[in-house]
């Protein structure tokens, strides 16, 4: 598979879930594990371009597949408009479900570019925040959306 | 997850030979249930067929007066799909209330409807609207496939490759979200067919998807939302748990319904 | 006007996957361990069989638990400084890091696999058999004081292990006997689970040449994690504590697990790393949950409406053993503010802890205050309904004036300050209670159910230790390290504090880095991240270790400039010969001083003795009702809050936010839930209903500072308040929505079922059934 850019080969077992192939063997920590029974959303990155849950993905099923995670939004020090907005708005405190969350928005906002705040609620219940009561989440939303579609 | 071999399948073929091969073998769609399954170490399969790259499975087109759908189709492009929305837009409505942004962008109906999970979104529109569930050897019509909780018409190693939908005339699906789950604490399907009307509903009883024939005969006599005010859901037969008693389950069973026909009415 | 936010110094690595919790961190050679847990509430321990387990492919080890009573490892006491009633001190059951001899609830920790990877660990740990012997079982705290009830530990008759009061009880009763109204309430503040996104992780390594644990985990602070591991018997300088990012704290993070010191013991026992996390199924279960507790209280009046005496009682299910914060927690906070905001004369208070064979208790986000003052802002909205009286009047009548501070509670605890009819009365303008009658019936029309409801409420916040020590360290170039011992989970100390330090040095706060709970850094003394107390405690200690530095570059520019220390000023980040432009910068001057030895002349230790401080505030919320589906949606939500002065705005209402949803969650749908056979039911993010995005639409937050005496920066606890505001201005909006339709009574969660079923109840309670 790709990941990020770059062509990863890897002897793994069948039972391998994408999220610990990314996070054990190839180092990629920045995906995280926030429940087991695919609900909380940290563990959200890319495969083929969709948003999906790599802890209810086997490795097996992304062979072949392009894999964008967290580390691979930034372009150099520039940071993705959804990376800055997360970070201007304070929409995280603890940081945890934050690079799943900003791997969802960014694959909100790629299907639906200018998001109303129902839309963006709606686009948000694949992922859990304990912190920031979502309400700097939502705003990060809409800047991140404003930041897009005026570049 | 305890130990299992995992095998891509590229064609339908491929997928028989591997599932024959296996006596302890699955299908792998979406995984959106099976791998959460899994994880929890409450299946062991011996052998995972993965069928979620197989072209056969894929598609979504009109034939005749009909909508099909290939069983591998994600739930994604369904919701987006110009012809499903045109041609039966009710459906493309359930299909994006299904799970999350992330569940859609890889579940399948023809995963959902195999399963047949009583919480499931999918089972009440391929029951209401009378869909064919089409396999690899035959063709099963919505009434004769559920068969109760977990339970289908399937037989052992029998492929879903897709759906057949007859359009109806007009149609609404409205559903209570589990607080916790967001799975379907009751959804109702109401599909009006040139006056036959037939209505599904999921997530309430305790066996699964069933058809509300009382409603359906209201509703053909007069389709309006008032036709159901006289009906009394009995909880017989309804969940209770801890979120919700089998009495407040049949009541989210009359309201779903009657604002699925609130929606038709106001033509929603 | 501060200058607009533009991100916290940890974002950039936050969101771009540079974090580092506990489950990043690896190390060579390392093992990974899982463990079994008992799957039944209460059961002797008849045999143990690790021979497969053992056998299994990649097992190292396998530990139970009479090896870790053969390591020394003692039951870990709960931090509780005082006795009960009658001077008794708190009965403790026996507790193992691993069960010996009994399990006392589902999920606790029996045996431990070591294995090669953590999937040989986990396949390992289903080859142990143990054999049990079913004991009843006690899961209801209140069936548990019934008399013959089962007991959850043979060693504490009757299940209560502390049975605590205060207040005047006989002065109480008599005025009650004489009070012309007397209104009552019974509610419950049901079992949460903490949930911190990041599950509960350790990673242990053991040097045996210094026969000491470099011990990863998610931590609120170096000396609270030391403090509880020395608890368990390994004395504290044998472990140095580790932790870049925190995945939550919330409370439940506050001290050491058994896991942790099995997985210590595992390391030393191997001699490799040991490395252990744990599933969100088995954190559901394993982490200490918080609340349970039911709490009744009655209010005494007189004619007009003025509060002569409060009396309460709180059963408190304490789970199966006291944790270490859970008795504290359960008994001095509502002591410290019987009264919540307003003069009442009198109070008597009883707290009985009660075991039972669940999980434990310990603290959770407000640990006790919002129980407080949910119950006492219920029982003022019950008075005002019996009464007649407006409920906002009562209120006012009866608040503490602001000329009254220090006030004094009957209880002899002194709140700081704070000016409550002033929240009160911008709350009310702010939201516009006066229009709500229009929206209700915009809403009527509509088929909802709308309701409006307030609170005024404070929380003791802060204190809880003699002193917080600040290090400032000065580097080559004149750049800072700040060392102190707090254990931040997303709060933002690694901005705010510099920004602190910052300020008072008039240096940009890039030059300042923090060293949160270093254990290579100095040992300082002081407390860690809890009780709201981070600011005040150890921002209050940054503040004064740069008023130290500030002190010895006097000394240090009067020599540099040639002239005496009491002829400089210092401001803008320079010391200046008064009444000329002679003057030397802080930075260069420590520049000049650096590399000159060991220590650098400016580096200066502060002490800070930071008090309790008493933040408060007003809420109004407005919900929405649908009545045929029990639905609840939070329409709009506002907040005045005193939390003293605000040292960064943005970060101040991010805590408030987090803590207002955090409690909606708990009025909403937060309800971890045992059956009666003490099975969890709630075990997963499937039946336990988190707070998702959009569960207050519309959130306006409005500070209303009045500075704290009570320690340097004036500031005030900040982490818990909107907790604690939140349950009861919910709930006393969520009845007025549901009043109008005959329900008086409702427990949290208000989930949609329990809403329906008490309108439904309501309706017939009015109208006999049909037929």
């Amino acid at each position: 598979m790709t990941v990020n850019g770059n062509k990863v080969s890897h002897e793994a077992e069948d039972r391998t879930l994408l999220v610990e192939f990314l996070r054990d063997t190839l180092g990629l920590t920045g995906t995280h594990v926030g429940c087991d029974t695919s609900q909380c959303g940290c563990c959200t990155v890319h495969v083929d371009g969709r948003a999906v849950k790599s802890c209810t993905m086997l490795v097996g099923q992304a062979n072949g597949a392009q894999v964008r995670t967290i580390e691979g939004m930034a372009e150099g020090e520039r940071l993705h408009p959804v990376q800055q907005a997360f970070t201007e708005c304070h929409a995280l405190q603890c940081g945890f479900c934050t690079p799943g969350m900003i791997m969802a928005v960014a694959g909100l906002l790629q299907d639906n570019p200018s998001p109303s705040d129902e839309d963006i609620i709606h686009g948000l219940e694949g992922n859990l925040c304990r912190c920031t009561g979502y309400i700097n989440i939502v705003k990060a939303v809409k800047q991140a959306s404003k930041t897009i579609g005026g570049a | 997850m305890y130990p299992l071999t995992y095998a891509r399948a590229r064609t339908l073929s491929e997928a028989r030979e591997l599932l024959a091969k296996h006596d302890e073998a699955r299908l792998l769609a979406g995984g959106m249930t099976l791998i959460p399954t899994l994880k929890a170490r409450l299946a062991a399969p011996s052998l995972l067929v993965d069928i979620g790259q197989v072209q056969e499975l894929q598609g979504i087109e009109a034939k005749g007066d009909r909508l099909v759908i290939g069983a591998g189709t994600r739930y994604v492009d369904i919701a987006r799909s110009a012809l499903v929305k045109r041609m039966i837009p009710a459906l493309a409505y359930l299909v994006s209330r299904v799970g999350d942004p992330q569940v859609r962008n890889r579940g399948t109906m023809g995963g959902s409807v195999a399963n047949n999970d009583p919480v499931a979104d999918s089972p009440a529109a391929v029951l209401a609207l009378g869909a064919t569930v089409r396999t690899e050897r035959r063709e099963i019509a919505a009434d004769e496939y559920f068969k109760g909780l977990f339970e289908t018409a399937l037989a052992p190693g029998e492929i879903i490759t897709g759906f057949s939908f007859p359009v109806p005339a007009r149609a609404a699906y409205w559903k209570f979200a589990h607080p916790a789950s967001g799975y379907a604490m009751a959804g109702a399907f109401v599909a009006d067919f040139g006056g036959a009307v037939r209505v599904a509903v999921t997530g309430a009883s305790s066996s699964g998807v069933y058809r509300w024939k009382e409603a359906e005969d209201a509703l053909g006599r007069r389709f309006a939302p008032a036709a159901l005010d006289a009906l009394e859901v009995s909880p017989d037969g309804m969940s209770s748990d801890i979120h919700g008693s089998a009495d407040y389950r049949a009541n989210l069973v009359q309201v779903m319904a009657r604002r699925a026909v609130d929606a038709i009415a106001a033509g929603r | 006007m501060a200058a607009a936010f533009k991100g916290r110094r940890e974002d950039r690595r936050l969101v771009s996957g540079g974090g580092r919790y506990t489950a990043d961190w690896n190390l060579p050679g390392q093992l990974h361990a899982a463990f079994l847990r008992s799957d039944r509430p209460h059961a002797r321990i008849v045999a143990i069989d690790a021979q497969a387990a053992l056998a299994a492919p990649g097992v190292v080890a396998v530990l139970t638990g009479e090896d870790t009573l053969a390591e020394g490892i003692r039951n870990a006491p709960p931090m509780l400084p005082y006795p009960g009633r009658g001077g008794q001190p708190i009965k403790l059951p026996p507790r193992s890091v691993l069960a010996t001899g009994r399990v006392s609830h589902i999920g606790q920790e029996v045996a431990m696999v070591v294995a090669t990877t953590a999937l040989a660990a986990a396949d390992a740990v289903e080859r142990i058999s143990i054999e049990y012997s079913d004991l009843p079982a006690v899961i209801d705290a209140e069936a548990a004081l019934a008399p013959g009830a089962p007991l959850a530990h043979p060693e504490v008759p009757g299940n209560v292990c502390f049975d605590f009061d205060y207040g005047d009880e006989a002065r109480v009763k008599e005025i009650f006997a004489g009070a012309a109204r007397i209104t009552r309430v019974k509610l419950d503040s049901q079992r949460i689970c903490g949930v911190p996104m990041e599950p509960k992780a350790c990673l242990a390594s053991y040097d045996a040449q210094q026969g000491v644990y470099d011990f990863w985990s998610s931590t609120q602070g170096i000396t609270m994690m030391r403090g509880s591991v020395a608890g368990y018997g390994i004395a504290p300088d044998k472990v140095r504590p580790r932790a870049q990012d925190v995945g939550g704290g919330f409370g439940i993070r506050s001290g050491a697990y058994p896991e942790y010191i099995a997985v210590m013991i595992a390391a030393k026992k191997t001699g490799r790393p040991v490395k252990w996390v744990g599933s969100r199924s088995e954190t559901f279960v394993s982490d200490h949950h918080g609340r349970a507790i039911r709490l009744s209280g009655e209010l005494a009046m007189d004619e007009d409406g003025h509060f002569l005496a409060a009396r309460y009682e709180w059963v408190c299910n304490q789970g199966a053993f006291p944790s270490g914060p859970g008795p504290l927690i359960n008994t001095v906070t509502p002591k410290l503010t019987p009264n919540g905001v307003y003069r009442i004369p009198a109070v008597y208070g009883r707290n009985r802890l009660v075991l039972t064979n669940t999980t434990p208790i310990t603290a959770y986000r407000g640990a006790g205050r919002p129980d407080a003052a949910y119950l006492l802002e219920r029982l003022v909205e019950e008075a005002a309904r019996e009464s007649g009286i407006d409920r906002v009047e009562l209120r006012r009548r009866n608040l503490i004036p602001k000329d009254a501070f220090p006030y004094t509670t009957p209880t002899q605890s002194a709140y700081d300050s704070g000016d409550y009819e002033a929240l009160l009365d911008e709350v009310l303008a702010r939201s516009d209670w006066e229009g709500f009658e229009a929206r209700r019936a915009e809403a009527r029309a509509r088929g909802r159910l709308r309701g409006i409801g307030c609170a005024v409420f404070l929380e003791p916040a802060g204190g809880a230790g003699p002193k917080d020590q600040a290090m400032l360290k000065f580097g080559s170039s004149g750049e800072m390290t700040l060392y102190s011992v707090t254990g931040p989970s997303g709060q933002g100390h690694e901005t705010v504090f510099p920004e602190v330090v910052g300020r008072e040095l008039g240096v940009p706060p890039e030059l300042i880095t923090l060293r949160a709970s270093d254990p290579d850094g100095p040992p300082l003394d002081g407390f860690g991240t809890v009780g709201s107390r981070s600011m005040g405690a150890h921002g209050g200690a940054a503040l004064l270790a740069a008023r130290e530095v500030v002190r010895k570059g006097l000394e240090l520019a009067a020599k540099e400039l040639e002239v005496a220390a009491q002829d400089l000023e210092f401001a803008g980040g320079r010391f200046r010969v008064k009444g000329t432009d002679r003057s030397l910068a802080l930075v260069e001057l420590a520049r000049r001083h650096a590399g000159k030895g060991a220590v650098h002349p400016l580096d200066a230790t502060a002490d800070n003795a930071a008090g309790a401080t008493f933040p408060s505030g007003a809420h109004v919320a407005e919900v929405e009702i649908d009545p045929r589906t029990g639905a609840v949606e939070v329409a709009r939500y506002t907040g005045v809050d005193d939390c003293g002065v605000v040292v960064n705005h943005t970060l101040v209402e991010g805590q408030v936010q987090g803590g207002i949803v955090q409690g909606a969650g708990q009025v909403l749908g937060e309800h971890c839930v045992f059956d009666e056979g003490g099975q969890l039911l709630t075990g997963s993010f499937m039946d336990y209903a988190m707070p998702h995005a959009g569960l207050i639409g519309e959130l306006r937050l409005y500070d209303h500072p009045v500075p704290s005496p009570r320690n340097p920066l004036g500031v005030k606890g900040v982490g818990e308040s909107g907790t604690t505001g939140s349950l009861p201005t919910l709930m006393n909006a969520i009845l007025d929505a549901l009043r109008p339709a005959g329900v008086r009574q409702l427990d949290m969660p208000a989930t949609p079922a329990r809403v329906w079923a008490a309108l439904r109840a309501a309706a017939g309670a009015r109208q006999p059934p049909r037929g």
